[in-house]
């Protein structure tokens, strides 16, 4: 029986295999796309399903091993950004692809997000993440073998991390499946609060909770584990990179909300809260909070485009971790709402990444100016982006970060509070850096034939960018899915208007007053005299006449003061902490082979003596 | 349905002329006073509306493009959006949706307007005046913050309406400890939100030339001034409102009568506010974009999280 998430699973991954083995220029592309698109089709054709029923199932039984797939309302929206942003960067993949490879890798990366969000038990959670990390490791190596075995090493530690976990849960609970694990827990707890010995120790949950976290919080980028990220993210192919940041970092996130599902009711009762949010969550809140922080800032100091928007990336997770860590009804709302606003403006913004270098060959903004006029739809989606990363309104990125703030601050949060609105400035920061540099200002001579997006990234950058303004100024539509999840309604409103009973948000009438605001200035801007058109060069110079041969961009260091600023801390890098630690670790392995094993054979014979020896006089 | 709209139109164009003329006011008073303090004589006080009309009036007007256009226009749009927000008095359009949140978001997006105008014409004066004002926003974002949460975790709501209300009825906000050091947070971060010294490097006239403001002229510029005269009347509005009280009075039977009062002491309010800046802005010189940085994440931070970790107990 062939059941509609097994299509939604496998698409992708048959497709992939089919490109690769045909490998005809054009067949290749169409097979591909088909094979983002079906799996999108089946997920909008399933919402109208899960409006009759709770969930639709899928159980199968390999050798043994009972595998289990469920679709209800929240893995119905993930899977739905995977499907959504899955497609649009397979769309943008059409035009920066050169061969079957990366197809093969890219469509099978994103078989393993539609299995982890459907998966049901722990196995298949677990099979469908190795086949994630595999397919989007081998993208990575492709195009750089140190970044790719960084990102290898990392997600080798989460793997380890989530199979021990897995293990210890098994041997406690007996199962896999994630309600019988769900209600023995549950139970469990109840066997606690009435005083009876408990199945797990604190210590198990310590260490269960403990291996969870790594395992998920190096695929979502969290603090200190995200150093993997920055290198990983830009060295593949960037439309790539808006699935790998846009959807498989929501893995991470989607595993953090798996740690609450199962194991959520234990934990509270095991650690108990602080203020508001449960103990084990403000630790995720916590260094959800720093990963803000961290990752915006590297982001303002970063010479490279791709670089940027890694660490952007990094810190935009940062928020919806914060979101989850809390743990109230509403904020676990908005986490989501922010994962879905992420994966839409970071996919967007990827994609453009990708265009500009696809047309121009380069990366860094030193390389870079003046782009506006010769890429005037790059530059349209850009706006657009920017506005949703910055959190204006009336766009998505608003709507989520806004929720996001009334639901941190209101459970009583103050320095998780002050960390986010910290972060909504750094966004700005590197956001106008990187407009600055690549689109405004001087333009470097070599670029002036520059050419405009090909039209299958157009449509898939048309397409997130209108998603990212359908959803800011109806926010209403998130928030009834995201009402579906807990079943009640927690956001309230209208499809315009947001309404958390301490604050409102109402989409449509910002937009309507924000362009009577645009059309009152416009008014006075068009009873002026008629403005002419001049070049670059003509600008104020202290009476300086320039032209071309003058430098008049900043290009380099352009956050140079914050850099002077922040000289202490930026000494302190985790990333050169795991780097020594590897040298470390080389450097123990040739002590070893120069004093141990040193390739000599009487030695060898040696050591076989001596243990021989030392067991004989155990008296083994 | 169309009355109530015109009403409100009607009602939308008062508040706004009525912001503007203040505002004007107020950049008077500012030329004014300080050059009292420095003992000059100082222009009249509505020569700040002169300018403006001597500006709007320019026969020829540059352009380096659309966004050069549109980033200016986008300036004031977002300020007149972020003025109908805030309450006051009574008369307020959208004060039940004049989100804490909302506010403090709308009262820092017509900069990025003024700068991608700014920047898109290629002045390297106004690279280096944004690259200044972005690390600015950055540092003043800390104490803002703390300030804000402050705010919302002593009074529960986000709502600034409610807040007004609240403090009608229970004193000011500023007769509270914790919001007392909310406010004195805010009230150093309102110093580099007008850019005034030691705050005002991003301008910084004499050395970038005004920074972000070098290459505008013309009727960008008047309309640039427009929106800052607006902006410095909504910041002030909007200070007075969650820490000074705010003003709803209702003593008087005519409902004119209660509305100009209101406003006569939310103007009360507003030229204490401006009055501070402009003391602060007169007697400090200016200070480094890494000095003020590391200032605001010291004092102000520090002030500003200790009275929101009161709030929250």
């Amino acid at each position: 029986m062939i059941n509609e998430l097994m299509i939604i699973i496998f698409t992708p991954l048959i497709t992939g295999v089919i490109a690769w083995l045909l490998d005809i220029k054009g067949l290749r592309e169409g097979i591909s796309i088909l094979g983002a698109a079906v799996p999108l089709a089946y997920l909008i054709q399933a919402h109208q399903t899960l409006t009759s029923q709770p969930s639709i199932q899928y159980s199968i039984v390999i050798s043994g091993f009972k595998f289990e797939f469920l679709l209800y309302h929240l893995s119905w929206i993930f899977a739905m950004i995977a499907g959504v942003v899955g497609f649009a960067a397979v769309l943008g993949m059409a035009s920066t692809t050169k061969d079957s490879y990366e197809w093969l890798f890219a469509l099978m990366s994103l078989t393993g997000v539609y299995g982890i969000f459907l998966a049901d038990d722990l196995i298949s959670f677990f099979i469908f993440w190795e086949i994630m990390t595999f397919g989007s490791f081998m993208m990575v190596l492709k195009y750089n073998r140190k970044a790719s075995l960084k990102y290898f090493l990392l997600s080798v530690l989460g793997a380890y991390s989530m199979l021990l976990a897995i293990g210890i849960l098994y041997a406690k609970v007996g199962a896999l499946d994630f309600t019988t694990i769900q209600q023995t827990l549950y139970q469990d707890a109840m066997r606690g609060v009435l005083g009876t010995n408990t199945l797990l120790s604190r210590n198990d949950m310590l260490l269960i909770f403990g291996l969870f976290l790594i395992a998920f919080g190096v695929k979502a980028g969290m603090f200190p584990l995200h150093v993997w990220a920055p290198d990983a993210y830009s060295e593949t192919n960037q439309s790539y990179t808006a699935m790998f940041s846009g959807v498989l970092s929501k893995a991470g996130v989607y595993g953090m909300l798996v740690i609450y599902i199962l194991l959520g009711t234990r934990l509270m009762y095991q650690f108990g809260r602080i203020g508001a949010a449960p103990k084990f969550g403000y630790v995720i809140a916590f260094l959800g909070g720093i990963t803000i922080i961290v990752g915006g800032l590297l982001a303002a100091l970063q010479e490279d485009i791709r670089k940027l928007f890694a660490y952007s990336s990094i810190s935009q997770v940062g928020y919806i971790l914060v979101g989850i860590g809390v743990g109230s009804a509403l904020s676990i709302e908005a986490a989501i709402y922010h994962a879905i606003s992420h994966a839409l403006f970071k996919g967007l913004f990827f994609l453009i990444v990708a265009t500009i270098v696809l047309r121009t060959g380069k990366t860094e903004f030193k390389d870079m100016g003046g782009l506006a006029e010769k890429m005037p739809i790059t530059f349209a989606m850009t706006f657009v982006a920017i506005l949703s990363l910055a959190g204006i309104p009336p766009l998505v990125g608003f709507a989520s970060k806004w929720l996001l703030f009334e639901a941190v601050i209101h459970e009583n949060m103050p320095i998780l509070g002050g960390m986010i609105f910290f972060g909504s400035a750094i966004g700005f920061v590197y956001l106008i850096r990187f407009t600055y540099a690549v689109w405004f200002g001087q333009r470097p001579t070599d670029l002036d034939d520059t050419k405009d997006t090909p039209i299958p990234l157009a449509i898939a950058m048309g397409i997130l960018a209108l998603l990212n303004v359908v959803f800011g100024i109806a926010p209403g539509l998130v928030a009834t899915e995201l009402n579906k999840i807990f079943g009640k309604e927690i956001i309230k409103g209208t499809i315009w208007e947001l309404n958390i009973g301490f604050g409102r948000y109402n989409g449509l009438l910002i937009t309507i007053w924000l362009v009577t605001g645009i059309v009152i200035a416009g008014i006075i801007y068009f009873l002026g005299a008629k403005v002419r058109r001049v070049p670059v060069t003509d600008t104020y110079q202290g009476g300086n006449p320039v032209t071309m041969e003058y430098n008049l961009t900043i290009r380099r260091n352009f956050f140079l003061p914050l850099k002077e600023t922040l000289a202490f801390w930026l000494r302190i890098s985790f990333d050169r902490l795991y780097q020594d630690i590897g040298r470390w670790v080389e450097d123990l392995a040739e002590t070893l082979r120069n004093y141990i094993y040193n390739g000599n054979v009487q030695a060898y014979a040696w050591y076989l003596a001596i243990i021989l020896l030392i067991l004989a006089l155990w008296g083994v | 349905m169309i009355t109530s709209m015109i009403g409100i139109a009607l009602k939308a164009f008062l508040i706004l002329l009525y912001a503007t003329f203040v505002g004007f006011m107020f950049m008077g008073i500012i030329r004014i006073v300080t050059a009292r303090i420095h003992r000059r004589v100082g222009p009249p006080i509505y020569q700040p509306i002169l300018d403006t009309i001597k500006l709007l009036s320019k026969k020829s007007n540059i352009t380096h493009g659309l966004i050069y256009d549109f980033g200016v226009l986008y300036a004031l749009g977002a300020t007149i959006l972020a003025l109908m927000f805030i309450p006051l008095g009574s008369i307020s359009i959208l004060r039940a949706y004049g989100d804490l949140i909302l506010i403090t978001f709308l009262l820092e997006i017509p900069m990025l307007g003024i700068m991608f105008a700014a920047m898109s014409s290629g002045n390297p004066w106004a690279g280096l005046g944004s690259q200044r004002a972005l690390l600015t926003l950055l540092a003043v974002q800390v104490p803002l913050g703390f300030a804000i949460v402050a705010l919302a975790e002593f009074y529960d709501t986000f709502s600034t309406y409610q807040i007004v209300m609240a403090q009608q009825t229970a004193g000011w906000s500023i007769t509270y400890l914790p919001l007392l050091l909310a406010a004195v947070a805010y009230d150093i971060v309102l110093q580099a939100m007008f850019g005034k010294e030691p705050f005002d490097i991003m301008i910084a006239p004499g050395e970038i030339s005004l920074g972000p403001m070098v290459e505008f002229g013309g009727k960008h510029m008047g309309i640039l001034q427009i929106q800052h005269a607006i902006a410095l009347f909504a910041e002030t509005l909007f200070f007075s409102n969650i820490f000074l009280g705010g003003a709803v009075v209702t003593a008087f039977a005519s409902s004119i009568l209660n509305t100009l009062a209101s406003l006569g002491i939310l103007l009360i309010k507003q030229l204490a506010v401006l009055l501070i800046a402009i003391f602060i802005g007169a007697i400090f010189p200016r200070f480094t974009i890494d000095q003020a940085a590391r200032f605001y994440w010291k004092w102000p931070t520090i002030i500003a999280a200790a009275g929101a970790i009161l709030a929250a107990l």
